[in-house]
């Protein structure tokens, strides 16, 4: 029942946001079956870069190709690239009053009783049934937000799955539950851990980084991707140097 | 074709306001068209739903202990009489619709509801106006009385044609541990509605929560209070109002008078889809207390839809205009319950009006 991951490439993206331009001359490629980090100081554009993959109108292209499977994003609005199978964990989802988690649980499980059945399955598996009666992000702690953002990312099974900062305002018990769901999400066959979607995870925390396996991480500095490489090795650097180190690197090469 | 002087109202127009033209799964049944009435009856043992007159034709006591006329009633009035008998749990809801179909210019009514102690009972009122009556008057005054240890939740459907004006007036008193939920949906609001609902809850423990959901589409103004007097020990009131503005004006008003040790919440939100050229929500939630132990509180807040929850909710994979009803739908829940179809396509057609809001 799991879909084949998805292709993620990115070329020479520019995007602005109220004018200002946020995201210059983006190259970045995600092969499908591949979990990538990205990393970079606050205000480097890697919450932008997430937003502006699942489509958030407020983030518009100005110039360059997101494409995903092949199809051109670019066209399609928010709606149709998550039905094209693309998800995201929001760092700061909005309240709903009044909606409750399970009304948006029942959308998405539709009309079909094998994905109803998987979803209520899910909840109790996964311990959310306290959860799926409460209103949407309402009076939820930081990590009840993130276990029930990750709740619906599972519900929706998608084929590339984004996490913005999955870890902050998580305590440290919660953390390792959180990438209990993570793993789960990006390996969904248990038998066949190494057969796994496609992500792409905001995340510097060492926790989550040992728990849950990554590719490749990217280094985003100032709306740029500055480089790429193996995470464990990008991850050391940056500890034991900061990214200032990544503009010295950078700027080697003029 | 339909003719307006038609005695009995169109099943179509019953079904508005949540009326089921045969009675079918209710205890009891009055109807009123216009100055006519069309049935009454009831189904279940202890409950009793006739016509005002005959109430007072028959019960001596009820003009001396619980009828007291109003300035409005001008002679003979219109409007029924409800009674649970003492310790009758009735299962199933009962209704009344009291409707105008006809060019009468005013309809003036004065009903009466008692539930004696340990009763209880659920009713709806569904008032409604024909589909091509122009203008017309409505006003209705209510006496409920909610006796010892009984629950009695009455539920208000509006559903008015443009022109006509609404003047309910409800005065409820309820002894030692009774409850009475008051529900008012109006998403058909006419020219205006001016509801100013007050309960004294006299007894230790009794308690009373006012929801209501109305809309206020351009040419419309609505007024709504709800004053709830907390005279006992150990009484409790909620009020919760919710307004969706499409060009109407509409004030929410509900004062809470807590003049014993009481716990008390009053609840005023407002949701703005197009304010058009005169339209606004005011909101004034009131808190009068006179003792030291009352507890109580209010809240209130305006605003329109959030793109990022419109945003958030599409990125799950929803359409805008889904989107936009789920959050519409959430907003205006208040617990209001067995509406069915109805306040599910009003809201489908807000949402419709929010998204074009939106553009």
């Amino acid at each position: 029942m799991f879909p084949v991951p998805g292709k993620l490439e990115i070329k020479n993206l520019a995007v602005e946001v109220g004018g200002v331009r946020v995201l210059h001359n983006i190259h970045l490629t995600v092969p499908p079956g591949e979990v990538h980090v990205l990393v970079g100081p606050n205000g480097s554009g890697k919450t932008s870069l997430l937003a502006t993959i699942a489509g958030y109108p407020q983030y518009r292209v100005v110039s360059g190709s997101i494409s995903y499977d092949g199809t051109d994003l670019l066209p399609l609005g928010l709606t149709e690239r998550a039905r094209l199978g693309i998800g995201l964990l929001e760092q700061r989802p909005p309240t709903i009053n009044g909606v409750k988690l399970r009304l948006l649980l029942d959308y998405i499980g539709g009309d079909d009783p094998e994905r109803k059945r998987f979803i209520e399955d899910l909840i109790k598996e996964t311990d959310h049934a306290h959860l799926v009666d409460r209103n949407i992000h309402e009076d939820l702690s930081g990590g009840e937000i993130k276990k029930a953002g990750l709740l619906l990312l599972l519900a929706r099974q998608p084929h590339f799955a984004m996490m913005d900062e999955p870890d902050s305002g998580v305590d440290m018990d919660s953390i390792t539950l959180l990438c209990q769901l993570m793993n789960r999400l990006l390996s969904p066959e248990r038998e066949h851990p190494a057969k796994r979607r496609t992500g792409l995870i905001i995340t510097h925390s060492d926790v989550i980084l040992g728990r849950v396996s990554t590719d490749k991480a990217h280094v985003m500095i100032d709306g740029r991707v500055l480089c790429g490489g193996n995470p464990r090795i990008i991850m050391k650097k940056i500890r034991e140097s900061g990214f200032d180190s990544c503009v010295d690197c950078l700027h080697q090469g003029e | 074709m339909k003719k307006t002087d038609f005695p009995i109202p169109d099943e179509q127009l019953l079904a508005q306001v949540a009326v089921v033209p045969g009675g079918e799964n209710r205890s009891g049944t009055f109807i009123l068209n216009n100055h006519l009435e069309v049935c009454s009856f009831s189904r279940s043992e202890g409950l009793e739903l006739i016509s005002i007159t005959k109430a007072l034709d028959t019960y001596p006591w009820l003009r001396k202990e619980h009828y007291h006329p109003q300035g409005t009633d001008e002679g003979r009035p219109e409007g029924f009489f409800l009674r649970v008998k003492e310790g009758m749990k009735i299962t199933l809801p009962s209704q009344a619709a009291l409707c105008m179909t006809a060019s009468i210019d005013r309809q003036v009514l004065h009903n009466v509801i008692i539930l004696e102690d340990e009763a209880s009972l659920e009713f709806i009122t569904g008032c409604v106006s024909g589909f091509d009556l122009a203008e017309g008057d409505h006003l209705a005054v209510t006496e409920t009385y909610v006796g010892k240890g009984a629950e009695f939740t009455h539920t208000m459907v509006h559903s008015w044609g443009p022109g006509i004006r609404v003047f309910p007036r409800s005065t409820t008193l309820v002894e030692e541990g009774g409850r009475y939920v008051s529900n008012y949906v109006s998403l058909r609001s006419g020219r205006s509605v001016e509801s100013s609902p007050v309960t004294y809850l006299n007894g230790p423990g009794a308690s009373a929560k006012y929801a209501s959901i109305i809309l206020g589409s351009k040419g419309t103004t609505l007024t709504l209070g709800g004053d709830v007097y907390l005279n006992a020990p150990g009484t409790g009131a909620e009020i919760a109002h919710r307004a969706v503005c499409t060009g109407g004006k509409i004030v929410q008003k509900g004062l809470l008078i807590g003049n014993e040790a009481c716990h008390a919440h009053v609840d005023c939100a407002g949701m703005i889809i197009d304010a058009g050229e005169d339209g606004f929500i005011e909101s004034i939630p009131g808190l009068q207390s006179r003792h030291p132990s009352a507890h109580m509180s209010h809240e209130a807040s305006i605003g329109k839809i959030s793109p990022h929850q419109v945003q958030y909710l599409m990125a799950q994979g929803l359409e805008e205009r889904e989107a936009v009803s789920m959050i519409i739908r959430g907003f205006l829940d208040t617990g209001i319950r067995g509406l069915g179809d109805e306040l599910e396509r009003r809201i489908e057609e807000i949402a419709e009006l929010a998204g074009h809001g939106e553009e």
